[in-house]
């Protein structure tokens, strides 16, 4: 049977001060100022964990964060020969042994969709994969959805464990934390109190109460087909995102959103190559050196995140949606763009002529 | 609603694109509805909860346009709005004949997040202002709050609820929560702290932004959209460092290009997934503006705005 420790309500401090001395530890926590904002971020003693509301922002910073060095360079000039250039590289990779605590279910497994585009070919991203390999997550079980979530709509559900190492189970006075892995599993130790076998029942029922939830509903049958049969037909995509902003907040916010943008920030004779999070909204995204943009509007590009996430990656990654469910992209739309609404109305009222 | 939706009937013969509000994924989400078809005007909606300006849309590319020349934009507006709506006429961004404007006046609207900081709301069901208070059934309970508590903190400063420009106008006009006097309060509880108090203060608010760019798009009078100086490459001004130089500059260089223009709407704050009080900066600039100038933003269609002018005879400049 996997490990599992008690942590009272009372003992969550020192749990994570603990655990905080072993890993680069994330947490759930409210940004200072904005009363309503919670995202994750380093743990430091003092810093307070909030465990029952819905995060702003996904935790892929942990492993993909907003902006990142991929390389170092400088160019060295000789007095002796003024017209030759020596450029010098570092390209050392950094990345700590992290654990992201309270994560949610959709949020644990958007991490195992980006590990397909990043870790399982043709091209490997070594930057990703030494971040990722040493990141660990513990998924709180969900009982905070609400009218903006659907992971049971794309596979997944409050209570699944995908992507998850560490399951965290909130039960009376505290949480019930289960190693899912032998790694996870050593990170425990010293931590918590056995769990009584009350404990363990009430957390196994809480699994199974919160498992027999449907967190939305969306018809994603056919998906892929709907999608390239609606490509062409200006009028579905005009009413679906004739209001979008083009502005970044569904890209941003989104945990399986992964696209980004590379540029070299010099300053004098040395910089360093940034990686850091782009948007497929965004005019310059597509934008060609020519001048020429083949998603000029709103439109186009509204299309081609609906089409991304249900039709192009399932496509190539055995019928799996690029989308968890967790609801963010239609809770924070400035316009209320439901993808939920996108994806549904793909089926509705196709002309079956040839 | 009804009476809304009626004045856009009755309007229809002379419109060939109506820009109002229709429901957004629930009852605390309303959304931008664009109606095209006399049945889609059964969709218009007016209550706390339709909380975008939409005048945007009739400015920033692509542009709601009218192809038959003959007729017209219809475009709801509110107090605030009807402001930016003078602005973009002033700059000869809209063409006022092309509109037919339905003015609004506004109680206020709801901030969601105010309210789901409260409680978490599943299954609305219901959700009604009654005097001073929302009333919001869930599908456990009936949840009461004092519009203290929920209201954007741009209607709780509100001046003009009122719409300053339309052609019809929908309901009984209402008196303002604010006075010229109290309406720059948040401004002043910023201006008291010392420097390194205000520092600290913008420091932390501004930590959060994740430049996504939402507070620019969703403005008005931002019109510059895809050649914003954030994103060009030549002349590159802010480079992708997330640090808080490029999010000031991008900031400030927002606010500064709204200087004398901006009304105040507070749709930058609005949809800020971030919830940064990027308004605050505007209502510095706008209550300089009114010391310096005397004037304020977006009252006057013929008026020409304060930065806009250029006088080779100014002196002291």
């Amino acid at each position: 049977m996997s490990k599992m420790i008690f942590i009272g309500s009372d003992q969550l401090t020192a749990a994570l001060d603990h655990l905080s001395e072993r890993v680069e530890l994330w947490v759930p926590a409210g940004a200072s100022g904005g009363p309503g904002v919670i995202r994750f971020q380093r743990y430091r003693p003092g810093v307070e964990v909030v465990l029952d509301r819905l995060t702003n922002l996904s935790p892929k910073e942990a492993v993909q964060p907003q902006v990142e060095t991929l390389l170092r360079f400088r160019t060295v000039k000789s007095a002796d020969d003024p017209a030759a250039e020596q450029l010098l590289l570092d390209d050392g990779i950094e990345a700590r042994r992290v654990l992201v605590f309270g994560a949610r279910p959709c949020d644990a497994r958007a991490f195992l969709l980006s590990d397909e585009v990043f870790l399982k070919g043709p091209y490997e991203d070594v930057y990703y994969r030494a971040r990722r390999e040493s990141t660990l997550l513990a998924a709180l079980v969900c009982r905070e959805g609400d009218d903006a979530c659907f992971c049971s709509a794309v596979g997944g559900g409050p209570a699944d464990t995908a992507g998850s190492d560490l399951r965290i189970v909130p039960v009376e006075g505290g949480v019930v934390v289960e190693a899912l892995g032998e790694e996870a599993e050593s990170l425990l130790e010293g931590l918590g109190e056995v769990v009584s076998d009350a404990g363990r029942e009430e957390a196994l029922r809480v699994v199974d109460e919160i498992s027999a939830l449907c967190m939305g509903e969306i018809d994603t049958s056919a998906s892929v087909q709907a999608f390239k049969s609606r490509f062409e037909d200006r009028d579905y995509w005009r009413e679906v995102a004739e209001r979008c902003l083009s502005c970044g907040v569904c890209t941003f916010v989104c945990p399986t959103c992964y696209c980004f943008t590379i540029t070299d920030e010099k300053r004098g004779l040395e910089g360093e190559r940034l990686r850091s999070w782009d948007s497929c909204m965004f005019y310059q995204y597509t934008l060609e050196a020519s001048g020429h943009n083949p998603r000029p509007t709103k439109l186009e590009r509204y299309r081609n995140r609906v089409g991304h996430k249900f039709s192009y990656f399932p496509e190539k990654y055995d019928g799996r949606f690029s989308c968890t469910g967790c609801g963010r992209c239609v809770r924070f739309c400035p316009v209320s763009i439901d993808i939920r609404r996108a994806v549904s109305g793909l089926k509705e009222n196709i002309c079956e002529c040839p | 609603m009804k009476e809304l939706r009626q004045a856009v009937e009755a309007q229809w013969p002379n419109l060939e694109v109506m820009i109002g509000w229709g429901w957004g994924f629930d009852l605390l989400h309303g959304r931008p509805l664009f109606v095209r078809k006399i049945e889609e005007v059964a969709g218009l909606v007016w209550n706390p909860f339709c909380v975008q300006n939409l005048t945007g849309y009739l400015a920033k590319i692509p542009a709601v346009q009218a192809e038959d020349k003959a007729k017209k934009i219809g475009v709801c507006v509110r107090g605030c709005d009807s402001r930016s709506l003078v602005a973009l006429i002033q700059e000869k961004l809209v063409s006022r004949e092309q509109l037919m404007v339905f003015g609004l006046p506004c109680q206020g609207t709801v901030d969601w997040r105010r309210l789901a900081a409260h409680s978490p709301l599943v299954g609305v069901k219901s959700a009604r202002i009654e005097g001073e208070r929302l009333l919001v059934e869930d599908s456990r309970t009936i949840r009461e709050f004092t519009l203290d508590q929920v209201l954007a903190r741009r209607c709780l400063r509100c001046t003009h609820p009122n719409p300053v420009v339309y052609d019809v106008l929908i309901g009984e006009q209402v008196a303002p929560r604010a006075t010229s006097l109290d309406r720059y309060r948040d401004v002043e509880r910023v201006e008291a702290l010392d420097v390194g108090g205000r520092l600290a203060f913008w420091r932390e608010a501004l930590d959060r932004c994740i430049r996504c760019y939402a507070c620019r798009n969703a403005c008005p009078l931002c019109i510059c959209q895809d050649r914003c100086i954030a994103e060009t490459r030549d002349p590159k001004w802010l480079s992708q460092y997330m640090g808080l130089p490029e999010k000031f500059l991008f900031h400030f260089i927002h606010a500064l290009h709204l200087a004398g223009r901006c009304t105040e709407c507070g749709e930058c704050e609005r949809v800020c997934p971030m919830e940064i009080p990027v308004t605050l900066m505007k209502e510095k600039l706008g209550r300089i503006v009114g010391d310096l100038m005397g004037y304020e933003a977006g009252l006057d269609p013929e008026a020409t705005p304060p930065l806009l002018t250029f006088n080779p005879a100014e002196t002291g400049v």
